[in-house]
């Protein structure tokens, strides 16, 4: 047992040290939210009339909808940021070193799934914090009970990421991500306008966002800041993290060095 | 007792319908510093892949401490490896990159620097512990890789050309090194070169052409036996 908590400990340890170096990376993540949050959301407020929804209560400003999505961004980018890493560092760097190692390898691609989680979960409080400061209507006990479910999300989008980026060989390059995955994605959601919304304008598009698990996670964000809980929810996210780990250890094992 | 640390049985091996290893054994006994050398493009650094698990087994066999490389919990418990290619972490201290490897290899930090304290000193490492290594030069990264790789007292040293891209000194400095750690720590070493000045007559050795494994022995023996003058012109009669 103290073999896989000192490894998971050391996994933590490097991404944060990397983290806390490179605050470059930091704030280009924090930006590009904010960007959307500052320019996009003031904007795009005057087209959208959003009506109350679960799980807010009242009438809320665009603001306040987009924010819980702008954190699955934030998750979103460092998911495939870090996954495709993964992948090249497998051929030609420091993967190689936690690949042989004589510990499990999924759990090993698990711990490193987590410490990617965490990193990501530290950019996401942080935009929250400045979306709170910025107005938005959020408590700070919403955001603490937040945070698990960032970290599972993010775990789910790590995951997702790793096993695409390991099956699908065009996958890697970041530019082609954005294009084809990333962007898909996050404009299929419930990230920047309700479903409702894109029910009204179309159905098949309406159905694709049902079907897509970044929607589940945006809601479970959306939920818990606001202290709420959906069980069918929360049951999508709990089968997705299950299947998306899956999928991340069998991509993982099939991609070929 | 089993008297080789590492042994290969009938080893194939293909990336998709090119075959690279082609029915190769070889072994290494304990306690001794063993070359396996051959030109690029030979196979070595895909036996090093199988031997890490880097690559999956396709055919044969692979023990290593008589442990089988499928059993990869016990099989490479006790294995040090030194890649080719550079793997620390640049934006780490040096210090820092030992914790992150001996966290791997299930020591806390206290115990990782314990561990290796003497060999820190004997690699005249004390001053660079706490320097990023992207701020050290190629020999003192070399160094802190090979001291990496004694973190968890392996019984058995990959090294995958690990001279590669380095002056004479430091070439010979680390090789001096890693046959010491052989007399005095009784550590196995699987040496992995293309380079015949790395190899002494005392040495065992396998050498390796396209895939097959053409003799191994003691480097001497195998000169005598070929009626050679000397290794490079044993292996040049080899590999012709």
């Amino acid at each position: 047992m103290k073999k896989y908590i000192s490894c998971m400990k050391g996994i933590i340890y490097k991404e944060l040290i990397r983290f806390l170096k490179q605050k470059s990376r930091f704030f280009s993540a924090l930006v590009r939210p904010l960007l959307w949050l500052f320019i996009f959301s003031v904007g795009f407020k005057t087209a959208l009339g959003l009506a109350i929804t679960p799980p807010y209560e009242t009438y809320i400003t665009y603001e306040t909808y987009i924010v819980p999505g702008l954190v699955g961004m934030v998750l979103l980018f460092n998911g495939m940021q870090s996954s495709l890493t993964m992948i090249f560092d497998r051929e030609m760097g420091s993967m190689k070193i936690l690949l042989t190692s004589y510990i499990n390898r999924n759990y090993l691609l698990f711990c490193k799934m987590f410490a990617t989680a965490i990193v990501s979960t530290l950019q996401a409080l942080a935009f929250l914090f400045i979306a709170k400061w910025y107005g938005v209507e959020i408590s700070y006990y919403g955001i603490l009970i937040t945070i698990p479910v960032i970290i599972i999300s993010s775990i789910i989008l790590n995951a997702f990421a790793l096993f695409i980026s390991s099956v699908i060989k065009q996958l890697e390059n970041f530019a082609t991500v954005m294009n084809f995955v990333i962007f898909p994605m996050f404009f299929l959601s419930s990230a920047l306008y309700p479903l409702w919304k894109i029910k009204d304008s179309s159905i098949l598009l309406f159905n694709l966002s049902s079907y897509n698990p970044f929607t589940y996670l945006v809601e479970a964000i959306r939920f818990a800041l606001y202290e709420k809980f959906d069980t069918q929810i929360f049951l999508v996210i709990g089968i997705s993290f299950i299947i998306s780990l899956l999928m991340a250890f069998v991509g993982f094992k099939l991609k070929k060095v | 007792m089993n008297k080789n640390i590492l042994e290969l049985k009938n080893v194939d091996f293909s990336y998709g319908k090119k075959m690279v290893l082609n029915n190769i054994s070889f072994k290494i006994r304990k306690g001794t510093f063993t070359v396996l050398l051959g030109l690029n493009g030979a196979g070595k650094s895909t036996i090093f892949s199988l031997i890490t698990r880097l690559q999956n087994l396709q055919t044969g066999e692979i023990e290593i401490n008589d442990y089988p490389i499928k059993n990869y919990s016990k099989a490479l418990k006790d294995i040090g490896i030194v890649f080719q290619e550079p793997t620390l972490d640049l934006d780490l201290t040096v210090k820092q990159n030992l914790h992150y490897y001996g966290s791997l290899k299930g020591l806390t930090f206290k115990e990782t620097l314990i561990s290796i304290e003497d060999e820190i000193k004997k690699l005249e490492l004390e001053d660079v512990l706490n320097t990023t290594v992207r701020n050290l030069n190629g020999g003192h990264r070399r160094r802190v890789e090979i001291l990496r790789a004694l973190i968890n007292k392996p019984k058995l040293l990959l090294l995958d050309e690990p001279t590669v891209g380095l002056d004479l000194k430091s070439r010979f400095d680390i090789l001096n090194y890693v046959r010491d750690l052989v007399k005095r720590e009784n550590l196995s070493i699987l040496w992995i070169t293309h380079l015949f000045d790395e190899v002494n007559e005392d040495d065992d050795i396998s050498i390796i052409k396209a895939g097959k494994i053409m003799d191994e022995g003691i480097v001497k023996d195998i000169v005598t036996k070929y009626e050679k003058d000397n290794l490079v012109d044993t292996f040049n009669f080899l590999v012709r």
